[in-house]
């Protein structure tokens, strides 16, 4: 009885104290640790890559009139990183926040609000204003094409018309 | 805001694991807090093996169909106050598996089909991750018994106008 004892202690000796004093010392983080993520809206565009590419839906788009949301609930993310490297803009960054403990649901929310482009001729509101302003940039050097601005119904009315004049000529 | 405790809970919290239909991965982060690694008995939380002896349900997984019936008898059965840690994001909002048919989708919509029972829970405190982090389950704890303030509030940002 007495030296499988000895024999504990012996093996405690030499692990000694592995009990991690976690709220009062850092915790145990290692260089790849993912957390929650932060979403900068200042460079976001809007684009739904990251809603797309999210496994669990933790991204969602919230579409209304003139605003279009991205929504991101932490509490259903798994933190995997996915929306960060597919992002195009690089405006997710992942941190390594993990206290996250609530106990309203509402607090793990974030919402990018973004203003929708109006269209010159039906009105309608149909596209974020940055990813609107990027495709211009990119495809349009110099003026930009008057139907380059309208939404993709009257984009595809205008066209047809014009080609009707061309051939009608 | 800190919560002052209710006064069962001043002492020592016995904690009940109820798994709802978890991967067990959650689990196995529960093992690491009740374990000499993170050793949440420094706390006085011990694990008891019937929710009647519980203060605090710690709830994994995102509740399947099959499980319900069970879970709801076992979170009838546990006395007043009633408070349960959400753990993972399966519990908090059904996870990877939100949208599934064989799951009620995380512990908000359970708190729903609680209430139509007449099962009323006096406090929940949802502790997110995949799994949550052995540390995120002990802040988890220590938010629900009121010893420590909660740090997410919601963010509501404006594009292209920075942070704020
Ligand atoms: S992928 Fe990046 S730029 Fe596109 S919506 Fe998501 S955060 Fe914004
Ligand atoms: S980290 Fe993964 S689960 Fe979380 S928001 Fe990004 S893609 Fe979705
Ligand atoms: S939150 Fe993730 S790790 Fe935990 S039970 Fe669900 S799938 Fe498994």
């Amino acid at each position: 009885m007495v030296k499988p004892i000895l024999k504990l202690i012996t093996v405690a000796k030499e692990v000694g104290v592995v009990t991690r004093k976690y709220p009062y010392e850092s915790p145990l983080l290692t260089e790849e640790f993912r957390g929650k993520i932060e979403i900068d809206a200042s460079i976001c565009w809007g684009c739904g890559a990251c809603v797309k590419a999210c496994p669990s839906n933790a991204l969602t788009i919230r579409e209304s009139m003139d605003v279009m949301e991205l929504v991101y609930f932490a509490g259903r993310c798994i933190f995997c990183g996915r929306c960060a490297d597919v992002c195009p803009t690089g405006a997710i960054r992942v941190t390594k926040e993990f206290e996250l403990a609530t106990d309203e649901l509402e607090d793990l929310e974030q919402v990018v609000i973004h203003r929708k482009v109006k269209c010159p001729i039906c009105g309608k509101h149909f596209v974020p204003q940055p990813l609107e302003k990027y495709v211009c940039e990119k495809c349009a050097k110099g003026e930009i094409p008057t139907y380059m601005m309208v939404c993709p119904e009257c984009r595809r009315k205008v066209g047809v018309k014009k080609m009707i004049r061309c051939k009608g000529g | 805001m800190r919560v002052r405790p209710p006064k069962a809970l001043r002492k020592s919290i016995w904690v009940f694991h109820l798994n709802t239909g978890s991967c067990n991965a959650c689990d196995i982060e529960i093992l690491d807090v009740l374990t000499p690694f993170m050793d949440a008995e420094r706390f006085g939380v011990k694990l008891v093996a019937s929710p009647r002896h519980a203060d605090v349900a710690l709830l994994t997984g995102p509740i399947t169909r099959e499980t319900l019936p069970k879970v709801v008898n076992a979170l009838k059965a546990m006395p007043r106050p009633r408070l349960v840690l959400a753990i993972g994001a399966c519990a908090v909002g059904g996870g990877i598996w939100h949208d599934s048919y064989s799951v009620i989708g995380g512990f908000p919509r359970l708190k729903k089909i609680l209430e139509e029972n007449g099962v009323i829970i006096d406090r929940v405190v949802y502790v997110p991750g995949c799994p949550a982090r052995p540390e995120a389950i002990i802040y988890g704890l220590a938010v629900l018994i009121g010893l420590l303030k909660k740090k997410v509030k919601k963010e509501v940002k404006e594009a292209g106008k920075g942070e704020g």
